[in-house]
Formats: structure tokens, C-alpha cells, sequence
């Protein structure tokens, strides 16, 4: 396959080629492999991985969606590539966050400091509907409030920022895995040659971090993942991951808790719990406490968890520091409580709920991302170069109406990375969802969900909206010598 | 293991089974059409629908008119079965895919890739597209296809009580099926004067087990020795002896559920099934009698079954 129509655009970083079209150091291989192989050949790469896909149902659902019950998410098998010195500098950024955030969650549930210091405004995290008072005074065992995070970064020409933290209930590592599975097996010779660091892992070192947080004196800890359902989006992942820690899928209807222990029915009576790790959002965890109608969760488990006969993975009350407007104040948590500059940058962020960040927003909605601070998945969002005066019309008013749901980002110059569209090589808009685990100790399996904006020209790379997955390898060895750039050729 | 897990296993082993019998059903019978009186054709569909204790669609059978009515009727009913009815082969077939989908975590990746290719290909069929070229063959492929799923299972899947249930969910549908079966063509055979060959012959096909009896008996069909074969036979792998024995060898491996003696009732149920057959069949003359005791006591075994490891009583459960 060659790259001779492949677009290249000054504005856009591309992750294998230099400007000037030569490819990175550490996309040669790769870049020479591609150019070895072609087009039939790779389409038929592709159609392999999509058939196994299928064949092996590795599928999500969209919801609203009947017809698509069962849709696999559509993968390139370009794969993208990170050096490990990239890798490195993601990771100590990642882990630098993840102690943020969970020193911060655990100030705000308890002595409020960084109010008090004025550092966050008080309506910014107690308006959150994500803040949940009923976890006031509460510690987390070893401050692990945040035990899994799955955070969104994406790269322009300035470097990586983080678009968001996800510290609910982060999907998408199944997909990592599955990618890596399928991308190895059909494209084995290179894989073996480039050196990339295993991803497939992850299911143990979940295991080891989960175990870690298990009540104290529990040596054998019974863990059990607990899923909303077979009709939950993620369902897949909640079984790949079931499988690969050996938990029991539980649904709340497995779960009761007696006497402040929490227990599951199984086929040789009721058994006692340790560690749930839960893809049910607060809302639904705990009817006693939370929505009193929610069939998915389990009456009495926050009251488990804080007597400490349970660990609870995340902690009820994460979603407030995942929260789009106290996104904005990370790097700031980053310097309270660790005294230290944050080693990722985040989007520069407007909060609709001040009145000046609002009017900016308003006088500049054609050049704008604007989120609705409630949402996920990519729902909810103008993108404004891509919308119409009416949408954005619409948008004014709404915000208008209650602009503390609302903040704005500038549009990023999110980078790209070739694939294999229609037997071409095309740049698409990519980002990255590496999982962050913290439970003594924090730990990062090098690698992430890679995900793409599939459309030609899109940014939005949710797989509920036309977005897909690329596998991500992060090179053993740093390859990164400028001297060696030397050897590079224009394509 | 978790009791919805035990339960989704048992139902995905019943489903199968179910779906894997159906095919056999109709299979024998879509080849009765090529050549068969219409006769022979009519008694097949006769037993088919009472043994799954269904009405054809339109309430009753009528194929007593010409070969060209006798096919077009056959066309509606094995549309029925294969793809309509709440019984009928696909939902079966999508319903047992569906168990496993939800306890992917407790059978083997072999398994699942095994079925869910097989869902994939029968997913696309259409009993315009079967009905084209030869029926029979959709029928022996899509049973080959659970039969294969079966030997995956066999080679690949975990002994524990997730392989105990789903075993059990197997021979206690088995049961069911061979019971109802027996008994439709008991009930139909008494209501003619003559007994047919022919009729006992596609009996011993649908049961897999016309090379057995020509091994012990040659060609000679004699319904009495149709019937002790079926239903006691050692030697023959779905006999109903056979499958009682493996219902009470699953019930052991599974052990007692939540208390001591939870699993004691159906237990001696399972054991009260194998000893009428055993003991009782030889010497009794009304063989239907006994055959519905056993299909009602199988019944009764799968209540005791879910009240045992499934739905029990919460209080009745010391904790662990």
C-alpha cells in the first residue's frame, strides 16, 4: 500500500508522519511493512479481524438502537504506535492525576481544605449532582477512591492534554485487549519485530489491585463484578472481565446484604463478598440510599461498604471529581495537594456558570466545543465549526436557560493517524483511554483503547457515534535517536 | 457457583437438547415427503405436534387430500417449527445462545465461538431458502451443529458445576422429549387397527437408533422390541434408562445445595424415575401408564431442582 494521496496537515499532529512526510522513527517499521503489503491484502486483514470480531461476539449496544442489539465496534488494523518515552511521560502524568484526584475526593468528603483555601469554589463541587453527601466523613480504604480510571487523552502539535477523567465506572478495556488479540494475530511478523510491551495482562493486575483492597483479614477475598444486565452497552466487557479475574458476574439480584456483610446466592447457599467491583452507577447502587427505584443494585451495600466489610470499587461519590467544570480546577488539585506542576496539560476550559466564561462562550459558539457538564459518550455536544446557525440557536437558549450545565473548550487540533478506509490509507482524528489502577500502589498496563473518528473530518470518536478502535503499541524500547531520522525517506 | 449462573446452564443444556431433537423431528419427517404415502406423512406430523403438546397452526392437522395440499401443509407446519412457534428450532436455538451469552464467563471460549458461529449461519436462514433444494439437509446440518457444540463442551469446558448443570439441563430435557415422543406414538398407534412398520421404523430414526436395533434385532420391526430398546437399553446412549442414570450421576456431582439435605427430594425423585423403568417396565403391560408417571415425575424433578439450588429460602441458608 503506499501513502502517495495520504493528506497531510500542518494544523493536525499525524502519529506516523513527521511534516514533511517522512515517517517517525518509531513508525518505520511499520511504515515499511504497510508498504510491502497490498491494499487486497490489508482489506482482507481487516475483514479477518472484523469476522472474528464477530464471530467471537466481541460486540457493545447502542441503546435506542433495536436492530443494532448486538454491534461490533468497527476496528482499523493500522495499528498506532507510541514510543516509550512517550509512553513514560503519559504515565507519569497519569499517575500524578489519579493522586489528585483521589487526595481531592477524599478532602472533599471529609475536611473540605481546598474550599476552605478557596482554591475550588464550594457551588462548582457541593452543585454537582455527581457530589453525594451520604458519603460525608467517609475514608477510603487506602485512600483508593478512585481504584480504576480510564482517562481520555488526546495529542495536538503542543503535546497530550487530557480531555476527560473517567472515575465511575471507565469502559473500553476489554476492546484494548481484543484489538491487541486481533491486530497481533494478522499482522504477526511486524508485532514481533517492533517490540511492543503485552497489554494482555491487565486482567491480573486488575486482580492484584482488587485484592489489595479487600477487607483486612480476608486472605482468599471473594470478588464479584456487578453488571446492570445483559442489555447494558457494556455487557461484553463486563464478562471479558469476570473471566479474566475468575469473579462472579453478579447482577443485583445475586447480591443481599445481612447484618452489614454482603453475600450471593449460589447453587450451594449464600456466600459472603469482599470486593464488588461495580459497573452500576451511584444512582442505581444502593436503593436505600439512592434511587429508591432502581432494581439493579443491591438495599443496604453503601451501608457494607462503610462499615468496611466490603470494598466498594470505584467508591460511591467519584463522579464528582469526573465532573466537566471541576475538570477545569485538576491542575490546580495537582498543585494543592501535591505540590508539584501537572505533568499533562488539560484543555483550557470554559464554566458556562460564570458569567463571564459564558458570554465569551455565547460570542464565540461557531468556534467552540460546548458539553453539557451531565453528559458522556459524546451526547449532548456542539462541535460549532461543524454546526448550523439553528443548532447553534438552540444551544444560546438552553444555555441561556441553566449555564451551569454547559462549558465550553476550544476546537482541538486533535492528531491523526492513518487507516485503512475503502483500501486506502486516510488520516482520522484519534485519542487514547489508557487504565489507570490504584489500589496500594497505582499501575498502568502500557497501552490504552485507542479510539477513532471513523467519518472523514470528525472529531467525535465515541463508538455510540460512528467512531471506532485502533490497537495502540507502546514500544518496549525507546527508538526515539534523532541520528536515526537521518535514515528517514520522504513517501 | 452462583445460582442465576447454575440456573442460565441448565436452561442453556435444556434449550439445546430441544433444539437438537427438534431437527432429528423433522429431518425423518421433511424426508417422508419425497416418497412416503401421505398416510405415513400425516402420522408423522401427528406425532410430532402431540408430542410437543402444541396445535399446528390452524388448530388442527388436515392432510389427507392430494400430494400437492399434503406438501404446501407440510410447508406451513415445518415453518412453524423451524422458525414460528414459541418451541420452534431458532427460538430454542436463540434462547440456549442466549443463556451462554449471558455466562460466557462459565463455559469455554471454544464453546461460544462454536455456537455463535452456528447462530450466525441459522440466523440467515429462511424456510423459503431451506425449502428450496433439500430441507432435510438444513435439519441434519443445524443437528450436527449442536452436536458438534456438544463434543466442544465435552472437550474443552470446565468439570465443575457449571458443566454438572449444564449436563443436567441435557438429560433431564432429554427426558422429557423421549417421554412425550414414546407416548405420541403409543396414543396414536392404538388409535388404528393396524400397526405399521413403517411408523415404528421412523421412531427408531428419530430416536438415532435404527442401527442398534438392526444389530439385535435385523429388519424384523416388532414394537414391543422398538419400545424396550428405547426406553432400557444400557447400551444405547439416549435411552431412557440411559438418561436417568445421568440425571442421578449429575444430581451427585453437584452435591446437596445450601444445607444437607436440600437436594434430598429430588434426589429420590431422580432415583424413583430409574427404578420404574428399571424394575417396573418388564413385568407391567400398560407402558403408557408408566411412561407418563415418568414424564410427570420429571416435571416434578425440575421444580424440585430450582427449589433446591436456585430459588430456596434465603433463612433456610447458613452463610459462608
Amino acid at each position: 500500500m503506499d501513502f502517495d494521496d495520504y493528506n497531510l496537515d500542518a494544523d493536525n499532529y499525524d502519529e506516523m508522519f513527521l511534516p514533511d512526510g517522512v515517517p517517525r522513527e518509531h513508525s518505520r517499521l511499520l511504515y515499511e511493512t504497510l508498504r510491502g503489503l497490498s491494499a487486497e491484502e490489508l482489506v482482507s486483514i481487516q475483514e479477518r479481524i472484523k469476522r472474528s470480531f464477530l464471530n467471537e461476539g466481541i460486540t457493545f449496544t447502542v441503546y435506542g438502537d433495536e436492530e443494532a442489539d448486538e454491534r461490533i465496534i468497527p476496528i482499523d488494523c493500522l495499528p498506532r504506535i507510541l514510543s516509550d518515552a512517550e509512553w513514560r511521560q503519559l504515565e507519569a502524568g497519569l499517575t500524578q492525576r489519579l493522586g489528585a484526584l483521589n487526595r481531592f475526593l477524599e478532602d472533599i468528603y471529609n475536611e473540605a481544605r481546598i474550599i476552605a483555601d478557596g482554591v475550588i469554589p464550594v457551588e462548582i463541587v457541593r452543585g454537582c449532582p455527581q457530589y453525594r453527601i451520604e458519603m460525608h466523613g467517609f475514608s477510603a480504604p487506602h485512600g483508593a477512591w478512585v481504584a480504576i480510571c480510564g482517562t481520555d487523552l488526546v495529542r495536538t502539535n503542543d503535546g497530550f492534554m487530557v480531555l476527560e477523567d473517567n472515575l465511575r465506572v471507565p469502559s473500553g478495556v476489554s476492546y484494548m485487549v481484543a484489538n491487541r488479540k486481533a491486530v497481533k494475530a494478522s499482522l504477526r511478523r511486524l508485532y514481533r519485530k517492533t517490540g511492543v510491551q503485552e497489554v494482555e495482562h491487565y486482567g491480573r493486575i486488575l486482580l492484584k489491585t482488587l485484592r489489595e483492597l479487600a477487607p483486612s483479614g480476608r486472605s482468599d477475598p471473594c470478588i464479584a463484578l456487578l453488571t446492570p444486565g445483559v442489555y447494558n452497552s457494556a455487557f461484553y466487557e463486563h464478562l471479558f472481565l469476570a473471566r479474566e479475574i475468575g469473579a462472579e458476574l453478579v447482577e443485583g439480584r445475586d447480591l443481599l446484604v445481612n447484618n452489614g456483610f454482603v453475600y450471593m446466592r449460589t447453587s450451594a447457599g449464600l456466600r459472603r463478598v469482599d470486593v464488588v467491583y461495580r459497573r452500576v452507577d451511584d444512582d442505581f447502587l444502593d436503593p436505600l440510599v439512592f434511587r429508591a427505584d432502581s432494581l439493579l443494585g443491591v438495599p443496604g451495600l453503601l451501608h457494607a461498604y462503610k462499615l468496611g466489610n466490603v470494598a466498594l470499587v470505584n467508591s460511591p461519590g467519584t463522579g464528582v471529581a469526573d465532573d466537566k467544570s471541576v475538570y477545569a480546577y485538576v491542575p490546580d488539585m495537582i498543585r494543592y495537594y501535591l505540590c508539584e506542576e501537572p505533568l499533562l496539560a488539560n484543555v483550557k476550559t470554559h464554566i458556562c456558570r460564570r458569567p463571564k466564561d459564558l458570554e465569551y462562550t455565547l460570542d464565540n459558539l461557531e468556534n467552540l466545543v460546548v458539553k453539557r457538564v451531565g453528559e458522556s459518550g459524546g451526547y449532548g455536544m456542539l462541535v460549532g465549526p461543524h454546526s448550523t446557525p439553528e443548532e447553534r440557536e438552540t444551544y444560546a437558549k438552553q444555555m441561556h436557560a441553566n449555564p451551569a450545565d454547559y462549558i465550553s473548550q476550544p476546537v482541538l487540533a486533535l492528531s491523526r493517524a492513518p487507516c485503512l478506509i475503502e483500501g486506502r490509507a486516510e488520516p482520522r482524528h484519534v485519542d487514547l483511554r489508557p487504565f489507570v489502577l490504584h489500589g496500594r500502589e497505582t499501575r498502568i498496563v502500557p497501552g490504552a483503547f485507542c479510539r477513532v473518528a471513523l467519518r472523514r473530518g470528525s472529531l467525535v470518536v465515541n463508538s455510540s457515534q460512528g467512531g471506532g478502535g485502533k490497537d495502540l503499541w507502546v514500544l518496549a524500547q525507546d527508538d526515539e535517536d534523532p541520528k536515526k531520522r537521518e535514515r528517514g525517506k520522504k513517501h | 457457583m452462583l445460582s442465576r449462573s447454575a440456573e442460565g446452564l441448565y436452561w442453556m443444556g435444556r434449550y439445546f437438547e430441544r433444539a437438537e431433537y427438534l431437527c432429528r423431528l423433522l429431518r425423518w419427517q421433511v424426508e417422508t415427503l419425497v416418497d412416503r404415502p401421505i398416510r405415513e406423512i400425516y402420522f408423522g406430523w401427528s406425532r410430532i405436534y402431540m408430542s410437543l403438546n402444541r396445535q399446528p397452526p390452524g388448530g388442527r392437522l388436515e392432510l389427507l387430500g392430494n400430494d400437492d395440499y399434503t406438501l404446501a401443509d407440510s410447508y406451513t407446519l415445518a415453518g412453524d417449527l423451524t422458525f414460528e412457534s414459541p418451541d420452534s428450532i431458532w427460538n430454542c436455538f436463540a434462547l440456549g445462545r442466549e443463556n451462554a451469552r449471558q455466562m460466557r464467563h462459565c463455559i469455554s471460549a471454544e464453546m461460544w465461538t462454536c455456537l455463535n458461529l452456528a447462530y450466525l449461519g441459522l440466523r440467515k436462514s429462511s424456510i423459503q431458502e431451506i425449502w428450496k433444494t433439500a430441507p432435510e439437509s438444513f435439519y441434519a446440518e443445524t443437528a450436527s451443529e449442536i452436536n458438534t457444540l456438544t463434543g466442544v463442551a465435552e472437550a474443552t469446558m470446565y468439570r465443575d458445576e457449571g458443566w454438572h448443570f449444564l449436563q443436567l439441563g441435557r438429560f433431564i430435557e432429554r427426558v422429557q422429549c423421549s417421554t412425550a415422543l414414546l407416548l405420541s406414538q403409543l396414543a396414536i398407534a392404538k388409535l388404528r387397527d393396524v400397526s405399521f412398520d413403517a411408523d415404528w421404523m421412523s421412531l427408531l430414526r428419530v430416536c438415532q437408533a435404527n442401527d442398534a436395533y438392526y444389530r439385535n434385532y435385523s429388519v424384523d420391526v416388532q414394537p414391543h422390541r422398538v419400545l424396550d430398546l428405547l426406553v432400557t437399553d444400557p447400551s444405547l446412549h439416549n435411552s431412557l434408562c440411559c438418561s436417568l442414570k445421568a440425571v442421578a450421576a449429575e444430581l451427585d456431582a453437584i452435591g446437596p445445595g445450601p444445607q444437607e439435605h436440600s437436594s434430598a427430594a429430588a434426589r429420590r425423585m431422580a432415583g424413583r424415575m430409574s427404578a420404574l423403568i428399571q424394575n417396573d417396565w418388564p413385568d407391567r403391560e400398560d407402558h403408557d401408564a408408566l411412561l407418563e408417571q415418568v414424564r410427570q415425575s420429571s416435571w416434578e424433578l425440575h421444580d424440585l431442582l430450582i427449589a433446591a439450588y436456585i430459588n430456596y429460602a434465603i433463612e433456610d441458608s447458613p452463610a459462608r
